[in-house]
């Protein structure tokens, strides 16, 4: 057996243990997330496919599995896939237009060296895939902010079923400010640790400064780091004005009914 | 007109302190990174002219068709003992763009000048870089800025504790660097106790709460690496390719452990402190809650964040490997190598971190129970 097969056995094993029902399919899950990764991927190599739509439709996917899947569909899952579709929308936009300036995109001078058996005029955008790399990398994180936020907000909402939608959206925004700063952490630390070796060879080979800053993959990586911080960030007001909406909403339908 | 100026004589002085100093290290730092050109010792020269060249359709042998693209540049140099002068400059591009980039009137380039033979005759070079500071400056400021906007105080505070980690892991490093014969493992372990304490205590305060956070992230994180230890070393690290490490003069098994540790450190935490503050509110809300009460309560929100944080890992560690998985498909290799040649080493590394993750919750909420106790028996 691998390591691998040996890590995912006990992963599921101490899943099943502490989480039960819902533990197993947190499990599961990642195994869909990672099938649906790997068709896009396959998908992307299309060169007549435009991997930006095609990232969108894996993020909404994605998003589904993680919101619908494991919790349930319900008022709170809705509004935090609507609020992280638009996040990623709008995060996209963004990305795009910085993996084209800062041409950040495809590898670096050291990454080269090893792949000289491969041809690398394959017929795909390197910019678009170098965004949708930045987007998928964020795309748990987005969701995971998204539902921490409006889970609460509905408990605050049945508590104090008056409370006006500016006071709700406050609601949301301080509970976003609390996941802020431990949700950046993670990914900060995820990226910290998968870079580690870059980091490393950096260090050996004793690059200045400036050459660090302007390599094509240390600054790929900033760049993905910085664009994952401001996905968490962005998602706190839409998610909390969102949910804000629907919930004040749907008061006021229940009103005009009666 | 009226409610802006209302705002700022709301604004507390010290508010008004914190914001100019903010607004000048941004206006300095602009400022800044374009004019750096003369700190460069490399040549900096930015591209005026454009002239396309030529222009040819190609199909590699696997069948994959690209176009490719010759371009003219006339770029004036920035910086050195040829400042001023004008460089001419070839470049070669295809539209995918893999290793190769097309250039635009205003980008700089980092250049190599051919000595030249001939008097008065313009200056020939190479490009060998894009000089992209400028770049990663603007997106950490967008990245401040909204943190800001949005956190206020815990985000200035999330800013200030990712920076110093940054700087602290860097060190960290660099001890490793002078002293290769110490462990980067213990090294890294003793860095994982520094940056659990600054976080957690830089963002929640000195109280029970973090207390209990900071010993569950620490048990959390060592657990988990000692089971992913153990599983490395009775398999003997069969099924993880360590090729895309192999650019390193080190034991790259050693990096790759740090990583994991490292790597799950933060989720770990963001678990820990997430149990620990709900057994505390709950505990807080009412002062007679049993234990056991506690302990169901604990659970209900450890099985809702297992799922959702497990996911944040393996995205963050797998995403990075897509452009190289749509090359090695381009180029027709076989499934199973092109996907164990470039995932088998992110794929330990999100599932050690699930692994710790998973184990948080437990450990997360014993310790919070354990300190509920003690407050309790003192009080």
């Amino acid at each position: 057996m691998t390591v691998l097969v040996w890590l995912a056995a006990i992963l599921f094993i101490l899943m099943i243990l502490i989480g039960g029902k819902k533990g197993a399919r947190s499990f599961i899950s990642l195994f869909l997330n990672f099938g649906v990764l790997l068709l896009t991927i396959l998908f992307m190599t299309d060169p007549n496919a435009d991997p930006i739509i095609l990232t969108l439709i894996a993020c909404a996917v994605i998003s589904c599995i993680n919101l619908f899947y494991i919790n349930e569909v319900n008022s709170k899952t809705t509004t935090a896939f609507i609020s992280t579709i638009i996040t990623i929308i709008i995060l996209l936009s963004f990305i795009v237009i910085v993996t084209e300036n800062a041409m950040i995109q495809g590898f670096g001078e050291e990454e080269i060296e090893e792949l000289s058996i491969f041809s690398l005029y394959i017929g795909v955008d390197f910019v678009k895939i170098g965004a949708s790399v930045i987007i998928m990398s964020t795309i748990g994180a987005i969701t995971d902010v998204a539902i921490s936020i409006t889970s609460p907000m509905r408990e605050i909402f049945y508590h104090n079923p008056l409370i006006s939608r500016k006071d709700l959206f406050a609601s949301g925004l301080s509970i976003g400010k609390d996941i802020l700063g431990t949700n950046t952490n993670t990914l900060f630390f995820a990226f910290f640790g998968g870079y580690m070796g870059l980091l490393l060879w950096f260090k050996d080979l004793s690059y200045s400064v400036g050459e660090i800053v302007n390599s094509k993959v240390f600054s790929a990586e900033m760049i993905t780091i910085l664009c994952a911080g401001m996905g968490i960030a962005l998602i706190i007001p839409i998610a909390s004005w969102i949910n804000a909406y629907f919930l004040v909403k749907t008061r006021e339908k229940g009103k005009i009914s009666k | 007109m009226n409610v802006i100026v209302n705002k700022f004589t709301k604004m507390s002085y010290k508010k008004i302190v914190l914001y100019t100093i903010i607004g000048l290290c941004f206006a300095a730092s602009v400022f800044f990174i374009n004019h750096n050109d003369s700190f460069y010792e490399r040549p900096i020269a930015k591209v005026i002219k454009i002239n396309l060249e030529d222009t040819s359709e190609m199909i590699d042998i696997h069948n994959n068709k690209d176009h490719l693209f010759t371009q003219r540049i006339i770029a004036e140099i920035k910086n050195g003992e040829n400042k001023g002068q004008l460089i001419h400059l070839k470049n070669e591009y295809s539209s995918s763009g893999a290793y190769d980039q097309e250039y635009r009137v205003g980008n700089e380039l980092f250049v190599s000048i051919d000595t030249n033979t001939e008097e008065n005759a313009d200056l020939t070079g190479a490009i060998k870089d894009v000089k992209r500071d400028k770049y990663v400056l603007f997106i950490a400021w967008i990245f401040i800025f909204i943190l800001l906007i949005v956190g206020k105080k815990q985000g200035l505070f999330s800013i200030i504790s990712l920076a110093v980690n940054a700087v602290l892991l860097s060190y960290a490093l660099d001890v490793y660097l002078y002293n290769p014969e110490t462990s980067l493992v213990l090294i890294c372990g003793i860095s994982v106790i520094l940056f659990t304490a600054i976080s957690l205590l830089l963002v929640n305060g000195f109280n029970e709460k973090t207390y209990a956070a900071i010993i569950a992230t620490l048990l959390g994180t060592f657990i988990s690496l000692f089971i992913t230890y153990l599983v490395i070393w009775l398999t003997s690290g069969k099924g993880l390719r360590y090729e895309e490490m192999q650019f390193l003069t080190r034991p790259y098994q050693m990096v790759f452990m740090a990583g994991v540790f490292i790597g799950s450190l933060g989720a770990v935490m963001d678990v820990a402190i997430t149990m620990s503050s709900s057994i505390f509110g709950l505990y807080e809300q009412n002062n007679n809650i049993s234990i056991k009460a506690l302990k169901t309560s604990g659970l209900d929100i450890g099985k809702d964040i297992m799922g959702t944080m497990t996911n944040i890992l393996f995205f963050a560690y797998i995403s990075g490997s897509i452009p190289m998985l749509i090359l090695y498909f381009k180029n027709a290799s076989p499934l199973a190598f092109t996907l164990s040649m470039n995932l088998s080493l992110e794929l330990a590394r999100a599932l050690a971190g699930g692994i710790g993750i998973v184990l948080a919750i437990p450990i997360g909420l014993y310790t919070s129970i354990y300190f509920v106790n003690r407050k309790k028996a003192r009080s």
